[in-house]
């Protein structure tokens, strides 16, 4: 690390990428808007904080990853033999890691936490610590790790770059861009020819030689050309594969909304995070509910697990899901805890702060700005953004 | 008689710290004495923690961060000033250990605060937030030495002297456990109490709650900040990946699973958590080689610990019968867990697959953690002293008890 480099202000901020990087902070707050409905759902219903939910999430990001060499994507495979991936290969695999996911997460709702509810929640809190690290350090001794295993990136069928232009430039600088461009064009054709000619090519004649410094000339005026138009248009550029997984996630998301609203099963839910008692007084089946909220909650872990694994291209570790998962925890209480919409909202600030923190030059405290967000919003709101922080009667 | 029983405990406490040191230097190898020194902070870092926790009732799960402000503390200023001030050795470090409780101390008032506003699960994230945000900020920082040398940073730094004295950590440990039983004795111990109970009750019986719960806060991390100063000292050197927020889990587990609240179940915890890896990390198989356990005994212990757990659940929440027939059922378990687990692995090791895959006892010394801290929790969920505290009252009685039933019988 360069002395001092942690406290010297960064030398100079690019606005020119700050949108392309505010789209991408919403796109990767769109992951951890998706694992933080898993936390906000259960504590909604429970009041437990479910710590091994990064958990469930690492082990839907391997989910993937086996699927994914099922279909022939593994690592010995030379390139040239793997298949062709489609949108229906992710589509299982992404049905894949929300089902073990889904599963997981009822199992580990059946025989930890149901026996633990009537006890003092910190007890049940401790539950959740261990099944955390149970299932972290009983990854370490199952699954591959050495060397961390990636997701072969050719499973992504999404991998080009998409290319949207806010702010125009002027006629005139592009004009100036052409014609740099055609110039550097015919210098490098001329040159090229008289290379062929030349008896050798590493020891060029006078002639040879001044063509080859016409071209690196014509060469250094076009990239001039070309930064001046960039400073002076906008441009957002986005990963199609990150936009994939915004897509998705507002699917999700979206279908979650319609279950909460619009179904009995959501009536219930929302019944029973309102009051557990009075819920299962009104003949609404507790247990059916929350072994439910664990599904949909995990599940959806489980698809923002093979999103990252698939589009970003991270190794993956049995601790790959502690920092997702505190970071989309903090998110899940800065939104207001219990709370679906805060659980998006918080999600998606947390991705563009962080984001802006790193364009602005300052990563190596990437992973503090989460938490310092949130002590600053609780300090003033201390029920989250949306939740209500509701006055404790007597 | 109490000013007689106090001041033979202080000269009991003195004495059995110097007869540990003596020990300890007698007896035990280097790294020996490292684990020694290491369970005494630990047991200070889970009665502080368990002042806040589970005496005040404060959700606190960030206890790691004042641990390692009292570790930097001394880092940085004996690198940069050890030598310089007439103060050396022992003096030093007990200089160090008072300036590392006060700037602990004063992050516990930064940490203290915002619990005014807080109540619950917002004050445990604030708090762990708190601690990541620390070691994150101690990773970033990297200051340059007069000499042009780095300090602190990612790698770690060097902590310059050595000085390693079991007694002097235990005395510290010592003090701890003393100054949090007295408190609790004390009005204002009574307050902390009341404020977990019911906040909003015991400030209508005028507790003043806001200064109180800062000041449980301020006590527990000042004691953790002082620990950080012994490990600094001790271990000669420090990093922020000693210091991760796994710790403050542990600590945590400490204090839940002795019991919230329990200075006696804190301690009793602690020395258990933190020898049980550490004599699993050092099993070796009679011929010298790593310990390892086949696949067969471990399904076949698994299934017996997870029956037993059904078994005690079954025992200890809905079994309608009296004291004795429980206990029974207690003792009959226990000899059908050890009876069941070992049949199930001889009968499994007939499976190829699983009698070939073998472990590592040492790699698997995390998950048998893991899953002690559950199986606990489940069959004992209020941790295993509840609120009991060890007292020589205690003791009395039931050696009193004990002569009045031989002299029945």
């Amino acid at each position: 690390m360069v002395p001092g480099a942690g406290l010297s202000l960064a030398a100079a901020l690019d606005f020119g990428t700050l949108p392309s990087q505010i789209v991408n902070g919403v796109l990767n707050g769109a992951i951890y808007a998706l694992i933080a409905l898993g936390y906000t759902m259960v504590y909604g219903v429970l009041r437990l904080i479910n710590f091994a939910h990064g958990e469930v999430y690492m082990l839907g990001a391997y989910t993937a990853l086996f699927v994914s060499w099922a279909y022939g994507f593994r690592p010995d495979v030379p390139p040239d033999q793997l298949p062709e991936s489609s949108l229906a290969t992710l589509l299982v695999m992404m049905l894949a890691s929300m089902a073990v996911c889904a599963t997981v997460g009822v199992l580990i709702e059946r025989f930890a936490y149901r026996p633990m509810r009537n006890q003092a929640r910190i007890s049940s809190l401790i539950t959740a610590i261990g099944v955390s690290l149970l299932l972290q350090y009983g990854g370490g001794l199952f699954l591959p790790q050495n060397p961390p295993p990636t997701m072969n990136e050719r499973v992504n069928p999404y991998r080009q770059t998409l290319e949207l232009t806010l702010v125009g430039a002027p006629q005139q600088l592009s004009e100036v861009v052409e014609a740099a461009r055609r110039e550097f064009q015919a210098a490098e054709r001329t040159f090229e020819e008289r290379l062929k000619s030349e008896k050798d090519q590493f020891n060029l004649s006078p002639e040879g030689q001044r063509l080859r410094d016409a071209k690196f000339e014509a060469e250094r005026r076009l990239r001039d050309a070309e930064s001046k138009l960039n400073s002076a248009q906008v441009t957002v550029r986005v990963g199609a594969g990150r936009l994939a997984i915004l897509v998705a996630s507002l699917l999700l998301m979206f279908l979650l909304r319609q279950l909460v609203l619009f179904t009995p099963t959501g009536r219930a839910m929302r019944a029973v995070s309102q009051d557990f008692d009075s819920a299962a007084l009104m003949g609404v089946n507790v247990d059916r509910i929350v072994t439910i909220t664990f599904v949909i909650g995990s599940a959806l872990a489980g698809a923002g697990a093979m999103m990252t694994a698939t589009f970003l291209g991270t190794s993956i570790t049995p601790y790959y899901g502690v920092l997702p998962g505190v970071k989309a925890f903090v998110a899940a209480v800065l939104g207001g805890i219990g709370n679906i919409p805060g659980a998006v909202l918080g999600g998606l600030l947390m991705g563009v702060a962080e984001t802006l923190v790193i364009w602005a030059g300052y990563s190596q405290f990437a992973d503090a700005v989460a938490f310092v967000v949130l002590i600053v919003v609780l300090l003033f709101r201390p029920g989250g953004l949306l939740g209500s922080s509701a006055v404790e009667k007597v | 008689m109490a000013l007689r029983v106090r001041i033979a405990s202080i000269l009991a406490g003195l004495a059995g710290c110097w007869l540990l040191d003596v020990l300890c230097r007698g007896m035990l190898r280097e790294s020996e004495q490292r684990l020694v020194v290491l369970a005494g902070l630990y047991v200070t870092l889970a009665v502080s923690l368990n002042l806040i926790n589970g005496i005040a009732g404060q959700f606190s799960i960030g206890h790691a961060a004042f641990y390692q402000i009292g570790a930097y503390t001394a880092g940085y200023l004996a690198f940069f000033y050890y030598g310089r001030l007439p103060l050396q050795g022992v003096p030093w470090l007990i200089a160090m250990l008072f300036l590392g409780m006060g700037t602990a101390a004063l992050a516990g008032l930064v940490v203290g605060l915002p619990s005014l506003r807080l109540r619950g699960d917002y004050l445990a994230i604030v708090t762990l937030g708190f601690g990541e945000i620390i070691r994150i900020v101690v990773q970033a920082i990297d200051l340059t030495a007069p000499t042009g040398e780095q300090v602190g940073g990612a790698l770690g730094m060097n902590v310059e002297p050595r000085i390693r004295i079991v007694g002097l950590v235990w005395l510290f440990a010592l003090t701890c456990i003393a100054v949090t039983r007295n408190l609790c004795k004390s009005s204002h111990g009574l307050a902390l109490l009341s404020i977990r109970e019911d906040e909003i009750a015991s400030a209508a019986m005028g507790v003043q709650v806001p200064k109180m719960k800062v000041a449980a806060f301020m006590i527990g991390s000042a004691f953790a900040g002082g620990a950080g100063v012994l490990l600094a000292h001790s271990e000669s050197f420090i990093s922020p990946s000693m210091f991760p927020m796994d710790l403050s889990f542990i600590v945590l587990t400490m204090v839940v699973l002795g019991g919230s609240g329990s200075i006696t179940g804190a301690v009793i915890a602690a020395l258990t958590l933190f020898y049980v890896p550490e004599y699993l990390r050092g099993l070796k198989a009679p011929d010298g080689t790593a310990l390892t356990a086949t696949g067969a005994s471990l399904v076949g212990w698994i299934v017996a610990v997870v029956a037993a757990v059904v078994v005690v659940r079954w025992l200890a929440f809905r079994f309608r019968g009296t004291a004795r027939q429980r206990a029974m059922g207690y003792l009959a378990t226990a000899v059908g867990l050890l009876v069941v687990g070992r049949a199930l692995g001889w009968i499994l090791s007939s499976v190829p697959a699983l009698q070939q895959a073998e472990y590592e006892v040492q790699k698997l010394r995390m998950v048998i953690f893991a899953g002690s801290l559950i199986v606990i929790m489940l069959v004992r969920p209020e941790g295993v002293l509840g609120r009991h505290e060890f007292s020589w009252d205690w003791l009395a009685r039931v050696l009193r008890r004990q002569r009045a039933r031989e002299a029945a019988g």
